[in-house]
């Protein structure tokens, strides 16, 4: 089927319409996902041919470089000190003298104020770990004593750590080699290199920023780059349960894990299973509580906003009550009131309209959709308030003009309000929607500790109905069977599936494709 | 270009600083140059139960040890975290976990197999198993040595009720009980499909058993488990009785008394007791669990006795680990215990304690005794057995046939026995195992290959005349040898007193000889 132009489409009749925009969007697809695949392989391509670039000016720095320069490829800033830029140089130097010290320290575990060095480090690295920790008997105190061994956590975060600083120490190398030849350039056209009150002038003015982001970057690195380089790692080895690192020493596994979620030669069978099942209620649920939330809260805001409505305060007023409670505290209440001796059991009862309590949480058909709706509750508001913000925006001449084109008002909502608020909105469902995916609070504050259904449980330990994966991983990680390498394999899945859905959705928002039809 | 390097050293320097100073703690070195003598101050942390008192009880009591020994002077830290969690965080990281800590039983193997338990030296151990129940002490053991200290001797479950409600002919059948409160429209609160702590006593009601046995570090090498049988059939149709009455509730907390729909009787133990009295007021009671009837036989509802444990963290300070077991022992001892029994009701696991005419008509206790006729000290069970045990429970809950019951219960097996999904090598492998070491045909002793078909003991047992043991291949009893040296023959009896080790060769007629080697 081919593109129709607008007075074609508009001869169409509602269900040739539904059809037809469905036809298109599974036509988009293909060139979509073309398109993505572009973009990424230019990535990758461009970051090899960058590396390469490196490689080749590198070897010509040193073939055209004087004395000085070829000297500075082995003693780092050798070249700034002979040419003057003594403070640049001292700073290199320093680094690749605190490197190399490092690198070659011995194994000094064990005496007080105990250092290995790197190259230890990264030898210890390839098996994380073959000492033992042991016992010995202190008969004088008749007391059993601890002797340390290796501890294969330790020992992997920290060759992790010394991993980065070699990377570091590559990178500041070859920007010790680019100095010398931008430094030889610039002696060559006889201009006068940046001392080092230059240097120091420039990062307070008009290099600030980067003085006032390196705090941040270095947080950033030490807070969230390591531990997520640190769980990928852990996804490889064998840590969890017995193998806690400390007593046991947990080792490489290879891909082990993987194949065990995937149900490929793993001792698990059930695993694969139950990851689909948590998997797609998991989806389930983020689709549901996103947009179940979207476009109620657009309507509450509408019917608010609506002329002739009367108190608009009072009413956002009372919505926004919800938000005054912490979360933490409204979901544990309602979980109990719904509990199956809860307060809303007892008041059906009382009334007469059953007899015997209804076990809410404990049918996961009703459970599931309840779950739905307390969200809707705690949801709305948030919505309510963007809304009003966005519908206020909207010129009310295009709702004028609408009128008088005959539109209806679902019309005017499917043609002016909804195309507007999406593409104001894009970006927020998608975060909220990915927020969904690992909705902690609300899945465990209101079923946590419901019962678990025999379907899902795996080695990694029991799972109800309710649990979404993000919830799944804690109970893994919490419950008897301490299952951290499981849970990790289980982290990269769901950083896949948010991966993968953010670049294809937000490769097809408007929001982000027509940037320029918003004025 | 050139200019930002500056500002990238500074940051490094930083990243540098930052690597060195996280770097492993200084470790002391172990050497035993211990002279005997514990004056000095010594920082520690403390996790006891979090009950309101608690706290202040166990510092109340560090004081009085510090006035009895003086010349030691300890800076306590108690924080208050329950018995289960503490053996959670424990062993989420044992180096971070408190010193001196409190725990469940059903924790103890895990925690051994994670090093967070210090071994007593044998002093300690003699007090221990002098003063205390016997019980309580094999559930303070593993493979027969002592790894903590009985804290109480009352973990237990038993029957709160509301006297008003349930009729005091009703007491001694379930049937009659749950009539009573449904006639009432008061629930009845058992937790069954999520805690096997409490679903195990219906299984043992009928006569299955579910034994395990460790190795002498504490992992499980086997089971016995007849749960899958008619007679576990038989207690699954008992617990659906609880399970699909309308007065139900899946809980085990004795705040269902003053719920919204109040329960009239609620499955709990002795930790409960005080807040139970309290909701309760004078219709308060407490008495052993009921019988239910199958097929007109009637069976008693067994239950898990066991013990609260205080630990010892192991440490390789020798000073520090002698001064925490002296203390653990001291806050176990008779007095501190009474003093526990009077404030919280915890039952004490201390002989004289127990003596105490208080400790003897405390109406929770003496439910817990009465009921103690029908309840099974609880082993050393593996961690997942926790989790697996549920399923049953969950499945009887919404089974309808016999065959939905069965089947239930052939996963529970199935689930129990991938559990000892062997290597090659385990299965080959010989262990010694009997009376030895203290251990009852529990623990595993490992052997290790001399040559081709003989095998030696890797401990050196001190046996005494009239022990007995056997050999067996890869932790079952399929291939076993004993003194007659035929397959599966009898027990070999120890004739005279000594420290053997046990040398086993086998003969290529599939018989063997099995030898005590003095040492």
């Amino acid at each position: 089927m081919k593109k129709l132009t607008t007075a074609e489409y508009s001869t169409l009749n509602i269900v040739q319409k539904l059809l037809y925009n469905i036809w298109r969007f599974l036509c988009a697809i293909p060139t979509t996902a073309i398109s993505i695949g572009k973009g990424a392989w230019n990535g990758i391509a461009g970051f090899f041919k960058g590396l390469g670039f490196e490689v080749v000016d590198t070897i010509n720095t040193f073939r055209k470089g004087d004395w000085k320069t070829r000297v500075s490829f082995f003693i780092m800033g050798f070249g700034n000190i002979s040419r003057g830029q003594i403070l640049r140089g001292i700073m290199l130097l320093l680094f690749q003298i605190g490197y190399v010290v490092y690198m070659i320290l011995p194994d000094l575990d064990g005496l007080p104020g105990g250092f290995s060095g790197g190259l230890y480090r990264l030898k210890k690295f390839t098996t994380l770990g073959d000492v033992v920790p042991g016992e010995q008997y202190d008969p004088i105190l008749d007391t059993y004593i601890r002797v340390d061994g290796d501890n294969s956590f330790d020992i992997l975060l920290y060759g992790i750590l010394t991993i980065l600083l070699c990377f570091v120490f590559v990178f500041l190398w070859r920007v010790n080699v680019k100095q010398n030849k931008i430094a030889q350039e610039l002696l060559a056209k006889g201009k006068k290199l940046p001392k080092a009150k230059d240097d120091i002038k420039n990062l307070l003015d008009g290099q600030f920023h980067k003085t006032l982001l390196s705090l941040p970057l270095i947080g950033i690195t030490c807070f969230t780059v390591l531990p997520i380089i640190f769980m990928i790692f852990v996804a490889f080895t064998n840590y969890g349960g017995k193998y806690d690192g400390y007593s046991n020493l947990f080792t490489w596994v290879g891909l082990d894990n993987f194949k065990e979620l995937f149900n490929m030669g793993g001792s698990d069978s059930n695993l694969a299973n139950a990851f689909g099942r948590i998997l797609g209620w998991t989806m389930v649920w983020a689709v549901l509580a996103t947009f179940t939330n979207y476009f109620l809260g657009i309507l509450v805001a509408m019917l608010i906003n609506k002329k002739g409505v009367k108190l608009k305060k009072l009413w956002r007023g009372i919505l926004v009550l919800t938000i005054a409670i912490p979360q933490f505290v409204s979901l544990l209440y309602v979980s109990k009131l719904f509990a199956a001796n809860g307060l809303v059991n007892s008041f059906l009862m009382n009334m007469g309209w059953t007899d015997a309590a209804i076990d809410f949480w404990g049918t996961p058909e009703i459970g599931r959709v309840l779950v739905v709706i307390i969200n809707i509750w705690i949801g709305i508001p948030y919505l309510m308030l963007m809304a009003t913000g966005i519908l206020m925006n909207i010129p009310a001449d295009m709702y004028e003009s609408a009128k008088i084109d005959g539109a209806s008002g679902f019309q005017q909502f499917t043609k002016i309000t909804l195309p507007y608020m999406m593409f104001v909105t894009g970006p927020y469902l998608l975060t909220s929607f990915i927020g969904n995916i690992n909705n902690f609070n609300v899945m465990f504050l209101l079923t946590g500790g419901s019962i678990p259904n025999p379907e899902l449980s795996t080695s990694g330990g029991s799972a109800t109905d309710y649990d979404l994966l993000i919830t799944w991983i804690y109970s893994m990680v919490t419950g008897v069977t301490s299952n951290y390498k499981l849970s990790a394999v289980i982290a990269i899945m769901i950083f896949v599936v948010v991966a993968t859905l953010s670049v294809i959705v937000y490769n097809v928002m408007p929001s982000t494709r027509n940037e320029e039809d918003f004025q | 270009m050139k200019k930002r390097i500056t500002s990238i050293l500074a940051l490094l320097v930083a990243c540098m600083t930052l690597l060195t100073a996280c770097t492993g703690n200084p470790t002391q070195n172990p050497s035993g140059d211990s002279t005997g003598d514990l004056k000095g101050t010594y920082e520690i942390t403390v996790w006891v139960s979090e009950i309101d008192g608690m706290k202040e009880l166990t510092e109340k009591q560090i004081d009085a040890f510090e006035a009895a020994n003086p010349g030691i002077v300890i800076n306590a830290t108690v924080e208050g975290i329950s018995e289960a969690n503490s053996a959670t965080q424990m062993l989420t990281s044992v180096e971070d976990g408190a010193d001196l800590y409190c725990f469940a039983q059903d924790q103890l193997a895990r925690l051994v197999i994670a090093g967070a338990l210090n071994k007593l030296g044998d002093g300690a151990a003699a007090t221990v198993k002098e003063n205390n129940d016997a019980i309580s002490v094999g559930a303070a053991s593993v493979g027969g040595v002592l790894y903590c200290y009985p804290l109480t001797s009352d973990n237990g479950y038993y029957m709160y009720y509301d006297k008003s409600v349930i009729k005091e002919s009703s007491l001694d059948s379930l049937e009659a009980i749950i009539a009573d409160c449904e006639a009432a429209g008061r629930n009845f609160s058992y937790e069954l499909a999520n805690n096997a702590w409490y679903n195990a006593g219906f299984f043992f009601a009928t006569g299955c058993v579910s034994d395990w046995t460790t190795d002498a570090e504490g992992n499980f090498t086997s089971v016995n488990d007849t749960f899958n049988s008619d007679a576990g059939l038989i207690a699954l149709k008992g617990m659906q009785k609880v399970l699909k009455s309308k007065a139900h509730v899946e809980s085990s907390n004795v705040a269902d008394f003053s719920a919204a729909i109040p329960s009239a009787v609620v499955i709990s133990g002795p930790w409960a007791s005080k807040d139970a009295q309290a909701a309760l007021g004078e219709n308060y009671a407490a008495t052993d669990l009921p019988s239910f009837e199958v097929d007109g036989k009637s069976y008693h509802i067994g239950s898990f006795s066991g013990n609260k444990l205080m630990g010892v963290k192991p440490s390789t300070d020798v000073k520090k680990t002698a001064v925490l077991n002296q203390l653990a022992l001291y806050l176990t001892n008779g007095d501190c215990q009474l003093e526990r029994f009077n404030q919280f009701g915890w039952g004490p696991s201390n002989l004289k304690a127990q003596a105490n005419d208080a400790v003897k008509n405390d109406p929770a206790l003496v439910a817990l005794a009465k009921q103690s006729e029908f309840a099974k000290p609880q082993p050393q069970i593996h961690g997942s057995w926790w989790d697996i045990c549920k399923l049953p429970a969950v499945a009887a809950k919404d089974a309808t046939t016999d065959d939905e019951l069965k089947a239930a219960l052939a996963k529970y097996k199935t689930d129990i026995d991938a559990l000892f999904e062997m290597t090659e090598d385990q299965k080959q492998a010989w262990s010694v195992i009997g009376t030895v070491n203290g251990t009852n045909w529990d623990t595993d002793f490992a052997m290790e290959k001399e040559s081709d078909n003989v095998y030696v003991s890797k401990d050196v047992f001190a046996m005494t005349a009239g022990m007995e043991f056997k050999v067996r291949q890869g932790a079952s009893w399929d291939v076993n040898f004993g003194g007659d040296g035929q397959p599966g023959g009898a027990n070999y009896i120890v004739e005279a007193d000594g420290n053997y080790k046990v040398k086993l060769t086998i003969n290529a007629d599939g018989t063997a000889v099995l030898e005590l080697v003095a040492q």
